[in-house]
């Protein structure tokens, strides 16, 4: 070979080296692009996916308190109206309470009524002998209505005579002298028991009103829940 | 002699220059791949930013809503309450005046 052949050999293998050189950074730069999509495109999605659960996470206790606190806003009003309805009843059967106090003014209905109240709880004791409690201010009806009571008791029982003690030591609690307060008192009425004591028969006016009350409720109740008429 | 010697160093010459071309490839590869994950990040940034103002967006919104609802809610347990009150005076009296007649009257 002349030094020409190997001069242009050489040159073909330079051309040659640097050619293939070539092709390799191509191949790489081509493969880089696909590998930045692919690594780009993956951190994305990753990365928003987690943020998009935080946020629904997030979200969702947001909604829970919210769900929460209308439900403990709508338990405290519904609370407050029970409260009203409870307070509006009372209130009636304090009004009741008061009016009350004023029967004993009529002595004659008052003479009656207790005439009737002594008669019905001799018949629930069936007691031959009993004791008798009234209050201080109604010991002269009470007196003066004993026997009447007695007699009507034996007729509808066909049994002789009871025997009544009044209590002349030991009085029921008088009536308020002014507005009703915390302290007990009796609007009128009797307390008959056993001789021995066992059995009690609480027919005052305030025992009877309670009666009354508790009986009458659910309908006092239905009253004030019915809808006003328009 | 020397064509041979010029030869061989045009050879390895010509090596080193390939060398270089594949590692400056290399390199750039690599450069291009942190370049993923810094614009990847940004963007993600720019997601976040954006779902955190879409809540908060929401949030404000939703509290506007329950403070009314609250108002509302007031407002009808009032009205019950003045209702049930006014209901309870127009009973009042018959139901007294009922409690009243089950505490004189004294069946035997």
């Amino acid at each position: 070979m002349n030094d020409a052949d190997v001069s242009k050999q050489i040159q073909q293998m330079v051309r040659f080296i640097r050619q293939e050189a070539e092709e390799k950074a191509n191949e790489i730069s081509v493969a880089a692009e696909e590998e930045f999509n692919i690594e780009k495109l993956q951190i994305l999605e990753a990365e928003k996916k987690k943020i998009r659960q935080e946020y629904e996470r997030k979200q969702k206790q947001v909604d829970i308190r919210k769900k929460i606190e209308y439900s403990m806003q709508l338990n405290a009003s519904r609370i407050k109206v029970l409260q009203a309805q409870d307070d509006l009843v009372c209130s009636i059967k304090e009004a009741a309470a008061k009016d009350l106090l004023v029967i004993s003014n009529n002595q004659q209905a008052y003479k009656k009524l207790l005439k009737n109240l002594i008669v019905q709880s001799l018949l629930r004791l069936k007691e031959p002998a009993v004791l008798l409690r009234c209050r201080k201010d109604d010991l002269k009806l009470v007196e003066s209505v004993l026997q009447v009571a007695k007699e009507e008791y034996a007729k509808k029982t066909n049994i002789s005579y009871p025997d009544i003690v009044v209590d002349n030591k030991i009085f029921l609690p008088p009536a308020p002298k002014h507005d009703i307060g915390h302290e007990t008192y009796c609007s009128g009425g009797v307390v008959l028991a056993s001789v021995d004591g066992k059995i009690v028969i609480e027919n005052t006016l305030d025992a009877r009103l309670d009666v009354a009350f508790r009986k009458k409720l659910p309908e006092i109740r239905r009253r004030l829940f019915a809808k006003i008429a328009a | 002699m020397d064509t041979r010697q010029s030869g061989i160093q045009q050879l390895l010459a010509a090596e080193q220059e390939a060398q270089r071309i594949v590692n400056e490839a290399r390199n750039a590869k690599m450069a291009r791949l942190k370049q993923a994950k810094e614009e990847a990040e940004k963007e993600v940034a720019a997601y976040r930013a954006q779902m955190e103002a879409e809540f908060q967006r929401k949030l404000a919104q939703s509290s506007g809503d329950s403070g009314a609802n609250v108002k509302r809610l007031e407002q009808e347990t009032e009205e019950k309450i003045e209702h049930l009150k006014s209901q309870a005076e127009n009973i009042s009296h018959d139901v007294v005046q009922m409690l009243l007649k089950h505490v004189t009257t004294v069946k035997n």
